[in-house]
């Protein structure tokens, strides 16, 4: 990428902020500010896995355009949003107790305002009395520099489940 | 559990009863049969009151009970295994359920769909691990033995050395369904030899439930199937997809959020069809120029197919006992049984190969938002089907039975000329009460001659 090593350890400690400060709105309810870090234009996708043979696991998630769990723009992630807030949106009322843990983040590519960057995500949650559930997957975000600030512009999420364990996905990854 | 303790008392009498009777100490937690004196076998009929509209809270999470629908409903219905656009090539292969056994839909190298128990028949591993796919044969990764796609066992390491020749190959190939069939794409199959042919056993009403999805035109499934999990009894996943009294509480914030408005979620003109076997179709009615038609309708292969009576509904065909023909997302949904407190919900989108790009994107857009685990209706489900399960355990709480007679005795069944029946009614139960009655003459059936003289006819009159 052309960077020395002090350029790389600023905007390596940018990043990780960014993706802590993040997870923070999430993990306390802030959703109208996680709002605020996305661009107008963004794709948030989670592509369905299946257990393939090994020769074809080049087709292990769905392809874009096939089914997936999310395929959201913005419209759709403001509605998910506001539904946080409606007191008959059952699945998250009584709301649902999430810690967003972000790692092994990767700076793959630069490319003028936008990075595209790996993380793994672990999102723990628990409803109710005792459902419990842990997300396991990869991340590969597009970040945008807007206005010197850094903005998801896209966001695709890889899980490790295939048939997924849990009632259902209410919460934001 | 609950009633295991009955059941593990040996049963009086000679072998050939005993089944009957630790069926019968099992169904009645120890009490007397009530119907004894006209029920040759005892009747799980009185687990659902007919009378009062009323179900008993302990078929939703008794293990016997469950254990016994594998039996006598899994294993002798029509099921679902996928549409043949899922496997048009030779070697393709798609992974299903038949209650709990676990089975392969397959494309033979005659063209052929094959359905086989995914099985070793050595030590019984299951000789596909994978979901969907595409190969040669089925490899059973334990010792080796090796499987065409036809079923036949073509390869068994040591056959000569350590066999020495003694096994018979031809007597060991994969164990295929009973009855495969396939009606206009949409493949099924039954274990049992008896099961009527597929299109009699779905009847004017199952038909009419695929035919709305099938008569759109050259449909193909969209690649990725979703699957969760949901602590839940699959009957009541099940009885969920007639109801349309919950919209306007389960998925009102769908509502508040501005994707789908108040009269979507609960029309009052419903139409109900009930079929034999226990196919219902129920829900919105299909009123012209309204919120629930769609221009395929007016095409007239689809009026055809349809028939006057199927114009009528636009509501929710279930083929029993858990194929959801989802007709306003283009969509199937099984509810796969995985114990008597777990299902697993499978979603297929079905589309038209010729959709134009906008109208593509719009169905896609609304199978991947409304459905599934992140759509924005059924993220809301999956805790009542789960609470109402868990409510049916404790030792009070399963005393009281469930509520599912709204309307009844409240509608007049209509006939047409043709003898298709339905009923013209607001929001309703009717097919709710209808599945479990049928539910029952499942249970009680000893085999599929007793189930095809007993089950109910499709009602006439007042129901």
């Amino acid at each position: 990428m052309g960077l020395t090593i002090a350029e790389r350890m600023e905007l390596q400690f940018e990043i990780e902020q960014f993706y802590y400060e993040e997870a923070a709105t999430l993990d306390e309810r802030r959703y109208s500010e996680w709002l605020e870090l996305l661009t107008d234009d963004i794709h948030y996708w989670m592509p369905i896995r299946r257990t393939r043979l090994m020769e074809e696991t080049d087709q292990e998630f769905t392809a874009p355009g096939a089914m997936a769990l999310f395929d959201d723009n913005k419209d759709l992630l403001e509605k998910r949003v506001m539904k946080f807030g409606v007191e008959v949106s059952w699945a998250e009322n009584p709301p649902s107790r999430t810690r967003h843990i972000v790692t092994n983040v990767r700076v793959l590519e630069i490319s003028g305002d936008e990075m595209s960057i790996e993380a793994n995500i672990h999102l723990y949650r628990t409803r109710l009395d005792s459902e419990e559930t842990s997300w396991i997957g990869r991340r590969l975000d597009v970040l945008r520099r807007v206005d010197g600030s850094l903005r998801i512009a896209k966001r695709h999420i890889f899980l490790e489940q295939t048939v997924l364990l849990s009632t259902n996905l209410s919460s934001l990854f | 559990m609950f009633v295991a303790s009955a059941l593990r008392q040996p049963a009086a009498g000679g072998s050939e009863n005993d089944s009957r009777a630790i069926r019968r100490s099992s169904r009645h937690f120890g009490r007397p049969c009530s119907q004894a004196a006209t029920c040759e076998v005892c009747p799980l009929r009185e687990y659902v009151d007919i009378e009062n509209g009323t179900v008993d809270r302990k078929i939703f999470s008794d293990p016997d009970i469950y254990k016994l629908e594998m039996e006598q409903i899994f294993a002798r219905a029509w099921n679902f295994m996928c549409h043949e656009s899922q496997i048009p090539k030779t070697g393709d292969f798609f992974a299903t359920w038949i209650g709990e056994d676990r089975v392969l839909a397959t494309r033979d190298k005659a063209g052929q769909v094959q359905v086989l128990l995914n099985t070793c028949r050595h030590r019984g591993n299951p000789v596909c691990r994978a979901e969907l796919g595409n190969t040669k044969t089925f490899l059973c990764p334990y010792h080796g033995w090796t499987y065409g796609l036809d079923g036949e066992l073509i390869g068994v390491p040591g056959h000569k050395d350590f066999y020495r020749g003694d096994l018979k190959k031809e007597d060991w190939g994969l164990p295929k369904a009973a009855q495969v069939e396939s009606y206009k794409g949409f493949v099924f199959a039954t274990m049992d030899p008896e099961a009527p042919p597929l299109e009699e056993y779905l009847g004017y009403v199952g038909l009419i439930g695929l035919d709305l999805i099938a008569a759109r035109g050259d449909v193909e499934v969209v690649d990725g199937i979703q699957k969760n999990r949901i602590p839940c009894n699959w009957k009541l996943a099940v009885d969920n997809l007639f109801d349309w009294y919950h919209p306007q509480i389960s998925h009102l914030s769908a509502e508040r959020v501005g994707f789908l408005p108040t009269a979507t979620l609960m029309p009052n003109d419903q139409t109900v069809l009930l079929g034999e076997y226990g196919h219902a179709i129920s829900g919105a009615s299909a009123i012209p120029g309204g919120m629930f038609t769609s221009p395929w309708r007016d095409r007239p292969e689809a009026q055809e197919a349809l028939g006057p009576v199927g114009m009528k509904t636009a509501g929710h065909p279930n083929i029993f006992p858990n194929l959801w023909v989802s007709t306003n997302g283009t969509q199937l949904s099984l509810r796969l049984p995985r114990g008597p407190l777990e299902t697993e919900i499978w979603w297929f989108t079905i589309l038209e190969k010729d959709m134009s790009e906008p109208e593509r994107q719009l169905s896609m857009y609304m199978a991947t938002h409304l459905f599934g685990p992140a759509g924005l209706l059924e993220q809301d489900d999956g805790d009542n089907w789960g609470g109402s399960t868990y409510a049916t355990i404790g030792t009070t709480s399963r005393n009281y039975p469930l509520n599912f007679a709204m309307g009844k005795g409240r509608a007049e069944i209509q006939e047409h000329e043709s003898g298709q029946r339905w009923i013209d009614t607001t929001v309703n139960e009717h097919a709710q009460l209808w599945t479990y009655r049928s539910w029952a003459e499942w249970m009680d059936a000893k085999d599929w001659p007793a189930l095809k003289r007993d089950h109910s006819p499709i009602p006439e009159g007042t129901i």
